[in-house]
Parts: C-alpha cells; structure tokens; sequence
C-alpha cells in the first residue's frame, strides 16, 4: 500500500499536470483481482456442498440479490444527481468564486462547511462526488470534511422527513445538533493538516488546472454537454464504490441475523452500540432512516435512537467504501472512528444522564 | 482504445434501460417503495442522457481516447474548443472496473427476480400480533379504514395497537391476503399470514404477520400466498395474549402485484 502511494505521489511529477489528475482510484485492478479470486473459491466450495445446503444457500442468495438491487436502485439516482451537481460545479463554477465565499480562520471555515448542505441539498450518496469535485476546485480540506459529514442530515429534505417522522422533540433536535457539532469538529481537526496528506492526489489542487470553459455564444451547449461528460466520468468512478458497498450491505442482511443486534435494546451502552452497528450495516439513504428508526422507538433507548440517526448518515458501509475514491485509506479510517467515538460518548451520555 | 469507450457507453446505457425495465415489467416494486418510482424513471432517462453526451464526445469527434489526447495535447489544443482536457479523464477505468460496472444489469438480468418471502423472515424480528416492529402513526390514521373486511395485515395491527385490549376484536371478521410462515413456535394447526413492510427499499423491510388457526395448516406450504378469511377470538401464542385470526377459508391466490405493503 504504502509503495502504490508513493508511486500516485511521484508518477505525477514526470507527466504535464493535466495527466496528473487522471491517476484511477486505489480501488485497482488488483484489489478487483483479488475479489474475484475468492469469489472463485466461494464458488469452488459451493460445488463440493450437499443439496439441502445447496437450497438453503439458493434461497439465501435470491435474498442477496434482491436486497442488493433494492439498495443500488434506490440509492444509484441519489448518486447520478450528485455527479451532475458536480459536472455543473466542474463546467460553470471557477476556483476563485468558489473560494471567495469560504472563511480562511478555522472555526469559520468548519463551521462553513458543516452548514454547507442547505446550498447542496445531497444525501449520502451524492455528497461524495460533490465533495471531490469541490476539493478540485480549491476547497480547503477542513471544509470540505465538515461538509461531508454533516450534509447528509443538514439539508432540508433530512430536515422535513425526521419532523414528520419525530415530530419537535430531543430526536429532531439532538439529531441535528449533534451532527453539526461532530462534523464541526472533525473538520476542524483536519485543519492541521495539509491537504494532500488527506484527499488523494487526484483530487488535490495543487496538481490540477481550472477546468472552466470560456465565456460565449457559442460556449453555452458545448458546456452543458462538457459537464454531462465530466458527470458520467463520476458516476462510474463513484459508481463502483457504491456496487461494492450495496453488496456488502446486502451480504450481511442476508446472513447476519438482526436478532442478534436487536436483543441489546435496552442497555444504556449496548443499545448504542446495536444501533449504530445496525446504522453502519444496513446502509439505507439519510432521507428516509427517520421512518425506519421509529419502528425502534418502542424498544430503544432514545441515546440509541439518536446513535443511529446521527451516526448512520455519516458513515456506513457504502458511504465509507465511496470515500475510498476521495480521500487517503489512512484519512477514510479517521473518518470513520471520529464521528464513531463522538456519537457514542455523546449519546451513551444522554443515555446514563439526562434520561431523555 | 476506443473500444473502452463504445463498452463505458454501453453500460451506462444499460444500466438506464435495466432500471427502465425493471418498471416496465412491474418488478420495481419488489425493491422500492413506488414513491420513488419517478427518480428511477429519471434516472434512467439521465443515464442514457450521460451515454449520448459520451458517445458525442468520444467516438463522433474522432477522437477515441485521451491516450491519444495526451500525446497530441499541445498540438490540438488551439484548435479543440480546449474541451479534451475539461476534465480530469477519470473514466480511466481498467477492465474490471468496467466489469464491477456491469454486475446490476447482470444479477437484474438472470437471477428471476423474486420479492422477499418467508425465507427472508428467519433472519429478521418478527412481530407477531403484538407488533413492536411497526409503531402506529400519531393520531387517527386508522379510522379512514373502516371497514374491517378492507383492512390489510398492517391496518389490523395498527388497530391492535391502538386499542390495547386484545379481546376488543373478537368475532370482528377480517379479510386478509399474505404468505405463509411458520417456525419453531407454531403448533400445527396454526401459521401466521405475513408481510413484509417497506418504508424505502427492501433493506429496511420488516415483517409483519396476524396468528391464523386452520385445521389444514399441514396442507400448506411456506412462502406461499394465501386469502385468509375469518374473525378474530383472543388467543395465547407463546407469552402473550394476542387476537387469531381463526380462519372460515384459506385459499390459495396468485402473489399481488406489489408484494409489500408500504409505509
């Protein structure tokens, strides 16, 4: 790993900087290589299996395959809107608009970026191009981390759905605030850091040029079909993330019992853990997780609740597999147990404390 | 190279005329809830949308793949409308990328789609009668059914839930269609007639089910579709004190053409 990564740093430096950026994502021929690999032995195992085992294993992957399908469909139009943000964003918007708006302290900058949803109403799916496409055009790292996090719940589609569901009460504000607050603060860790030890160096500025189209007449079509191009060229890079991820996801409803998540319901710590175990698993989209939580409302702590709603969002099994496609693997583990220690201590807190 | 191309071309057509079908046959439905059928009509629509803009840029202009942009780049520029180097070429992908591409419209393609059945309910809470998987809406959503013999699994549980006792319902005749499911728990002359309930996609459908009394249950097969009909007399199942449904007739009926009943 460390060698493939040293060569994306240094291969760049030979080639003029527009190929700079055309590096393909880690997720490379031979990690697909090596899939397929066991997928060969799973198959090979399959065949020395006997028949009762077999049935059960058919009707088990007709499971599979149905619940995969049901979270790639439901999830693939959430995608392809974000790619065509970012191909709008990629063609019409340059780097010095961009960052104009942006503050340069960090505790503006963050907080920017954890309200940033409201201006790019993007679910899980979608914020992940929209954030590599931003981080093109010169957003800082911080920023562009808080954003990421956060806008998945703190944009008013998320808003509305948790109302109706929730109604005014701990749930909807505590979900809201605590997302803020999580993403507020691991943007503002991140501010430490230099950017290309966080993104990928696909995606870092410092290689790339500004991609606008110059203003004209003639310019207007050609742009609209421009960032058309550049979106399909996301789509199918993000695309893949989300397959694998949608696989997984569907792979462990399959075979892995809820039961054995659902009996730590009413602990004040373990009901926190099922729950965003659960929230990280089952990888369903930021603006309906409000009406699946509800169903748990009667067996759960109200911490845990919370857990999933703030958590889950940010980080799940499809989401964490497309962030492969942005950021640094070191940087993806950090994304991931930040926002996972935070929700826990501060939920298992309103659980023990405030007995909401 | 270009033959990457006509390929990345084709799969994301593909992929939109796969979604389109999947409406067009009706087995959309075994995946989402239909209120987001029109996103997935769109989004087929823009896929094939994003393949013309494609196909436009690579194969009509000549110029077959950036490979090639990239030698020629100072050369052309002037005189290309500067749109080779727009982007970041990305779409560099290796061929089993591509391949990873292709496994929706492959597993949509051959494996016969089929809804979640009782199958599926082993590997999840069920709520049996009782229902602490579905939480009844504030206010008096039940009272729009009225009439018990329209009543679908959810409604009666639903109602259940509202009025607490599990008596109130005694001899009220209930109309129900679901399959059949049955575990360790049901004595033999008793299953339960569920459904799975789905409030996105199939990834958070839970199951629901009422306890039915047929003296015939051995006759039946699981996961199959039932009409169930007959009124409700309190009864124990395991711990709890819930309504069964003992049943006048079971007859056996063709699976609905929306399998799940949505939230």
């Amino acid at each position: 790993m460390k060698t493939s990564e040293l060569n994306q740093v240094s291969e760049p430096v030979t080639t003029n900087p527009v190929t700079a950026t055309a590096k393909p994502m880690p997720l490379n021929a031979r990690t697909i290589g090596r899939l397929l690999v066991v997928l060969l032995l799973l198959l090979i195992l399959l065949g020395t299996l006997p028949g009762a085992t077999l049935d059960f294993l058919g009707e088990r992957f007709q499971i599979f395959v149905t619940i995969f399908l049901g979270i790639f469909i439901e999830a693939v139009p959430f995608l392809l809107a974000g790619s065509i943000v970012s191909g709008t964003l990629e063609v019409f918007v340059d780097r010095e608009s961009l960052t104009r708006f942006i503050p340069r302290r960090p505790v503006p900058a963050a907080f920017v970026g954890s309200m940033l949803g409201f201006a790019f109403p993007v679910c899980e799916c979608g914020v992940v191009p929209v954030t590599r496409r931003l981080y093109q055009k010169g957003l800082p790292a911080s920023v562009g981390i808080a954003f990421l996090l956060s806008a998945p719940v703190i944009n008013p589609v998320v808003l509305a759905s948790t109302y109706v569901a929730f109604g005014w009460g701990p749930v909807l504000i505590g979900r809201f605030a605590f997302t803020i607050l999580i993403a507020f603060a691991a943007g503002l860790l991140f501010h430490f850091a230099p950017k290309e030890e966080i993104v990928l160096p696909s995606v870092d500025l410092a290689h790339g040029d500004d991609h606008v189209l110059p203003a004209g007449a003639a310019a207007g079509r050609q742009r609209l079909w421009q960032s058309l191009v550049v979106a399909g060229d996301d789509f199918m890079d993000m695309v893949r993330y989300l397959i694998i991820g949608s696989m997984l996801a569907a792979a462990m409803q399959t075979f892995v019992p809820q039961q054995t998540l659902l009996a730590f319901g009413s602990g004040p710590v373990t009901s926190v853990v099922a729950m965003m175990a659960l929230g990280f698993v089952l990888s369903i989209c930021s603006t309906v997780d409000a009406f699946l939580a509800l169903s748990f409302v009667n067996t759960f702590t109200t911490g845990s609740i919370l857990s999933f709603l703030v958590f889950g969002p940010m980080v799940d099994i499809k989401s964490a597999l497309m962030f492969l496609g942005v950021f640094r693997r070191r940087v993806v583990v950090y994304l991931i147990l930040l926002p996972l220690a935070m929700t826990f201590l501060i939920t298992v807190f309103i659980n023990l404390n405030l007995g909401w | 190279m270009s033959k990457k191309v006509i390929i990345q071309v084709g799969l994301l057509a593909g992929l939109g005329l796969f979604l389109f079908s999947r409406y067009a046959n009706g087995s959309l439905s075994y995946y989402i809830h239909p209120r987001f059928n029109v996103l997935t009509l769109l989004t087929a629509a823009g896929l094939v949308v994003v393949a013309i803009a494609y196909g436009r840029e690579y194969l009509l202009k000549g110029e077959s793949h950036h490979e090639h942009q990239r030698d020629d780049y100072h050369d052309h520029d002037a005189h290309h409308h500067g749109h080779h180097h727009t982007h970041d070429h990305s779409h560099d992908l290796s061929w089993l990328g591509l391949a990873l591409l292709a496994i929706p419209s492959i597993l949509g393609f051959f494996v016969q789609p089929r809804p979640l059945g009782a199958s599926a309910l082993s590997n999840r809470e069920v709520s049996v009668g009782t229902l602490s998987s579905v939480r009844a809406p504030e206010g008096s959503y039940f009272t729009t059914i009225a009439t018990s013999g329209e009543r679908n699994i959810m409604d009666w549980l639903y109602a259940f839930q509202n009025a607490r006792d599990p008596g109130a319902f005694d001899g009220e005749e209930a109309h129900v269609i679901g399959f059949v499911y049955r575990d360790d728990r049901f004595d033999a002359d008793t299953f339960m007639v569920s459904r799975f309930t789905v409030s996105c996609c199939v990834a958070d459908a839970a199951p629901v089910g009422l306890i039915v009394r047929w003296p015939k249950t051995p006759e039946l097969a699981d996961d199959e579709w039932v009409e169930v009909t007959g009124p409700f007399e309190v009864g124990r199942f395991g711990d709890t004190t819930v309504p069964i449904l003992v049943a006048d007739s079971v007859v056996k009926t063709d699976p609905p053409a929306q399998p799940y009943l949505y939230q």
